[in-house]
């Protein structure tokens, strides 16, 4: 095992993706460090949803996913022998495009449904919903009905019941993929805020469409693109900051002054 | 690490994802439902496979003229038997029965798909669903004693008015029990797995298209014609064959509004004889000799192995006729 | 074309009102007169009801419609016209026909129905006997038996073909779902045959309430699974991902997230299960021996069930015996009509389940 990998919480080495024979991802090299919030940006199809599922092995779940390369998790390869697909999105949670908590449970359910689909026992449940709800910032909204049926709530509010359900699992690593694109400013704003909060204490990844939010929320920002017919690559990455205001590439500066994309 | 080797350019290794199921519970959980499904199709297969062993004395012996020869005779020893009136007459009321309920199918899937308004459409639909689901036996009863009488009127009216067509010859003048009667019988059955065929295609075609043939002045017969019956022909051929599978295997109903007759009957169809493979079994596997019962699981063997093709192609049809279904 | 400036007055109508009377009036008189000049003309000349329905009716509808649609819409209007007529000539048929299997048995079997006709059983009667005495209560719970134990193997079979289908990613699901298919056209008799040939000739068993149940679960099985799978497909793929991505194993995200979600359609699949087995006749004719008496046990025994006791009912040929069948058809038809009307209400318009309703 390398130990210089053993800094950087999450890290992804020559990722290539196919589905079926079409090479989607080529060589993405990303190091995603302890508590920092890190950005891919790019334009629609370039494959940033697609690495994205890779780094908690969603990915394998299509029928004709293809890899190639490893993601390490403290130095450890995720897709190693004897490494459970199970156990690692437990520790690398994931937040989706569209809200999507279950219809069938309660709120308090919702947010418990990650401990019990996973099988882990757990005792003081009331807690953990709180602490969850509270750490999503929705627990004033909902407090008084954690009863009621989760998709009785706005979408923005579902959205951040996902984000506490995610929570509630304590990740180590957060995937989120545009997790505002469906949401109003306001909304957004405080999923934003919430993110800020949670980057104390995990990994975050956020694919984004929005230049503002990225630079709102990221330190780090990965410019990707996929070229006419070519499998997506990683153009530019480095500190938002630089990424933003003294990008390296011709392109990068296109995309993100909004030139092209 | 293999990873750290491969350089940009360079072909990297593909790794094999997992796609077997690793926890236990998984393996369980699939192992089950695999079970369930191989055991199922298995069924199939046992069926054929004890029919078979059953049929196989009585095929043997009659070899081919089990399925081509017209005798049917139990004074013999052995005895003969030959299924082919009876081949022929299940044919032949699939056919009639195909013939009436195709433009009562059409018409009703047009109806409900795109003449109707909602309410008139949705009880349309309840009322095809529920003929659906109509036990074959209250059929049977019903097409005795209250369809019989009226369609025997039907048969006579036929043959006085067009009686020089050799289909409506009838020289005994008993116009009962005879296939005419059957086949409406096996229409009734029918229908309603025709239609809702049918209006499951119409329901799922683009609307952009029809409206941009009426666009261009076409009214709703030439639209019919020239872009929904086209565009929608897949569905309902496969659609109709499902109805000539369920036509072939129609046993209770037609036991009691045809007579068999192993004297053949190539289209007088208001003649009193008639034929059918399943009411055939049916009546006669009762009181049955070993030997008897033989022929009887061959005639169920060419039922079953006929219906079953039909039915493979039926659904072969269907599923690409709708796309949408993956 | 030098006033556009100018108000124009307002018209007394909008164009597409323009026509509307004119219409409305031809359209009615179109679809009316036909009918009361047909049957003027049959009663005149006492021409039989089914030749001036074909002859006299339709010739004079099709002419007053095609004359009216020639009239407002030239040719389109004509082709229309026909168009229109068999559109409604072949659908009124099968609502006739329809409408005249329902209306007989209830009538009929209305004839038939007394507290003594449901409750008691056939012992000690005949074809003959005075209809007061005897009925198909043994039937009714024979059939209950019966499709209870079809039912309670083939619900978990359905079910689990139908996970197979939905569920695993084996690459032999195409063939499956079509062998699946395709056994939904396997003739009633057939099965029975199956059942005869495979349990009955070889002397595993005799003719009893097991071996019809055997019977029956070919025939259900197709509806179960297909129906069902229609169910589980409903469910969304976000709550698939949903369950997957918070770390559950497949079998926990399908009982915890999928099933829940699709237990409607399950109970409707089940539903339409039993009402495809429950009128099924000849394969228990082959299966089961007939009873007169009440029989619980399918493991021992003949037994009655409501399809055979109809059909045996009809062949004796007496005037009571057809009474009885006739009463017989009205119970099958009524059951089928709850099982019905049950599944329409639990399953809905094939929509995704609702959420459950809390207090
Ligand atoms: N399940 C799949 N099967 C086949 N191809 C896929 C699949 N999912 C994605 N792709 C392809 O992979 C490429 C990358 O898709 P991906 O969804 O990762 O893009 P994206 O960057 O997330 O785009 P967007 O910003 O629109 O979400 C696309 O060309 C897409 O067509
Ligand atoms: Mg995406």
């Amino acid at each position: 095992m390398n130990l210089s990998t053993a800094t950087s919480h999450l890290r992804s080495e020559d990722i290539n993706v196919w589905f079926g024979e079409r090479h989607v991802l080529a060589d993405v090299n990303l190091d995603f460090p302890s508590n920092q919030v890190t950005a891919l940006i790019g334009p629609s199809g370039c494959g940033k949803s697609t690495f994205l599922r890779t780094l908690n092995r969603m990915h394998e779940l299509i029928p004709s996913a293809g890899l190639a390369g490893s993601v390490l998790l403290d130095g450890q390869d995720i897709y190693g022998d004897g490494v459970n697909p199970v156990d690692v999105r437990i520790k690398i949670g994931m937040v989706f495009q569209k809200p999507n908590p279950f219809p069938t449970m309660s709120i308090k359910e919702n947010i418990l449904s990650g401990l019990k689909l996973s099988g882990r026992k757990f005792v003081n449940g009331d807690d953990i919903v709180e602490t969850s709800l509270r750490r999503a910032s929705i627990w004033n909204e909902v407090k008084d009905r954690l009863g009621e049926p989760a998709i009785s709530l706005s979408g923005g509010q579902q959205q951040r019941l996902c984000i506490a359900r995610s929570l509630a699992m304590e990740p180590e690593v957060l995937l989120m993929d545009e997790p505002c694109s469906a949401l109003d400013p306001g909304s957004t704003r405080r999923i934003e805020e919430t993110i800020e909060e949670l980057s104390e204490a995990m990994t975050i990844v956020i694919v984004t469409h929005n230049m503002q939010q990225a630079q709102r929320v990221s330190h780090q920002t990965a410019f990707f693109l996929a070229e006419d017919g070519n499998p997506g690559t990683v153009v530019e990455f480095g500190s938002t900051d630089d990424v933003f205001n003294r990008p390296v590439d011709a392109r990068t500066n296109d995309y993100v002054n909004g030139h092209f994309g | 690490m293999a990873a750290e080797q491969t350089k940009s350019g360079s072909t990297p290794q593909r790794r094999t994802l997992t796609v077997k199921p690793t926890l236990l519970g998984d393996k369980v959980f699939f192992g089950i439902t695999s079970f369930t499904a191989y055991f199922s199709i298995a069924l199939v297969g046992l069926v054929l496979v004890f029919l078979l062993i059953r049929a196989w004395p009585a095929l043997q012996h009659e070899g081919i003229n089990f399925l081509i020869g017209s005798t049917w005779d139990d004074s013999v020893q052995p005895m003969v038997m030959q299924i082919f009136p009876m081949l022929w007459g299940s044919i032949l009321l699939a056919l009639l029965g195909v013939l009436l309920a195709v433009p009562m199918a059409i018409a009703l899937a047009y109806l409900i798909e795109f003449l109707a308004p909602k309410p008139i459409a949705r009880v349309a639909t309840l009322l095809v669903d529920l003929l659906a689901a109509l036990p074959s036996v209250v059929i049977g009863l019903w097409g005795l004693f209250v369809f019989t009488p009226v369609a025997e009127g039907w048969s006579e009216l036929l043959h006085k008015t067009l009686g020089w067509l050799p289909f409506f010859a009838n020289e005994t003048g008993n116009f009962s029990r005879s296939p005419f009667i059957a086949g409406w019988i096996v229409a009734v059955m029918i229908v309603p797995i025709i239609t809702s065929v049918t209006r499951e295609i119409f329901s799922q075609m683009d609307r952009d298209l029809i409206n941009a043939a009426k666009a261009l002045g076409g009214g709703m017969a030439s639209t019919l014609t020239r872009v929904i019956l086209p565009t929608a022909s897949g569905g309902i051929v496969g659609g109709t064959l499902l109805g000539l599978g369920r036509a072939l295997g129609e046993t209770v109903a037609i036991f009691f509004v045809l007579n068999l007759s192993f004297d053949i009957n190539w289209f007088d169809v208001s003649e009193a004889r008639g034929g059918s493979i399943a009411s055939m079994i049916l009546s006669k596997l009762g009181e049955a000799t070993d030997y008897e019962i033989s022929g009887l699981m061959a005639a169920g063997v060419v039922l079953f192995v006929s219906t079953l093709i039909i039915n493979f192609i039926a659904g072969y049809i269907v599923n690409r006729a709708q796309p949408w279904r993956k | 074309m030098a006033q556009v400036t100018q108000a124009l007055p307002r018209p007394k109508q909008a164009p597409w009102q323009r026509r509307n009377l004119k219409n409305i009036v031809l359209i009615t008189l179109a679809s009316v007169l036909p009918s009361l000049l047909a049957i003027a003309i049959t009663v005149a000349f006492s021409i039989d009801g089914a030749i001036g329905l074909v002859a006299v009716f339709l010739p004079i509808q099709i002419l007053a419609t095609v004359a009216v649609g020639q009239y407002l819409y030239k040719k389109r209007g004509r082709q229309d016209a026909v168009l229109m007529i068999f559109t409604i000539f072949f659908s009124t048929l099968v609502v006739v026909l329809l409408t005249s299997v329902l209306v007989s048995v209830f009538q009929r079997g209305a004839a038939m129905m007394r507290l003594s006709f449901i409750s008691q059983n056939a012992t000690y009667i005949s074809s003959t006997t005075s209809l007061d005495y005897g009925g198909l209560g043994h039937a009714m719970l024979g059939s209950l038996a019966i499709v209870g134990f079809t039912t309670l193997v083939t619900v978990p079979l359905g079910v689990g073909v139908a996970i197979y289908l939905t569920e695993s990613r084996s690459g032999s699901r195409g063939i499956v779902r079509s062998l699946i298919q395709s056994m939904s056209g396997l003739p009633s008799v057939v099965s029975g045959m199956f059942i005869y040939s495979a349990l009955i000739v070889t002397g595993v068993s005799h003719q009893i309430g097991l071996t019809g149940s055997l019977a029956l679960i070919p025939l259900m099985l197709p509806t179960v699974a297909r129906v069902c799978e229609e169910a589980l497909r409903l469910v969304p793929g976000d709550l698939r991902s949903a369950a997957l991505g918070l770390g559950a194993p497949s079998y926990r995200m399908f009982l915890q997230v999928v099933l829940p979600a699709a237990r409607t359609g399950i109970i409707t699949a089940v539903l339409l299960g039993v009402a495809r087995v429950i009128g099924e006749t000849a394969p228990l004719l082959l299966t089961v021996n007939a009873a007169a008496n009440t029989n619980l046990n399918i493991f021992d025994g003949p037994i009655e069930t409501l399809p055979t006791f109809l059909f045996r009912n009809l062949s004796y040929g007496t005037d009571n015996s057809i009474q009885r069948a006739w009463g017989a058809a009205l119970v099958v038809l009524f059951l089928v009509l709850i099982i019905f009307t049950l599944a329409r209400t639990v399953g809905g318009d094939k929509k995704v389940a609702k959420p459950k309703k809390r207090k």
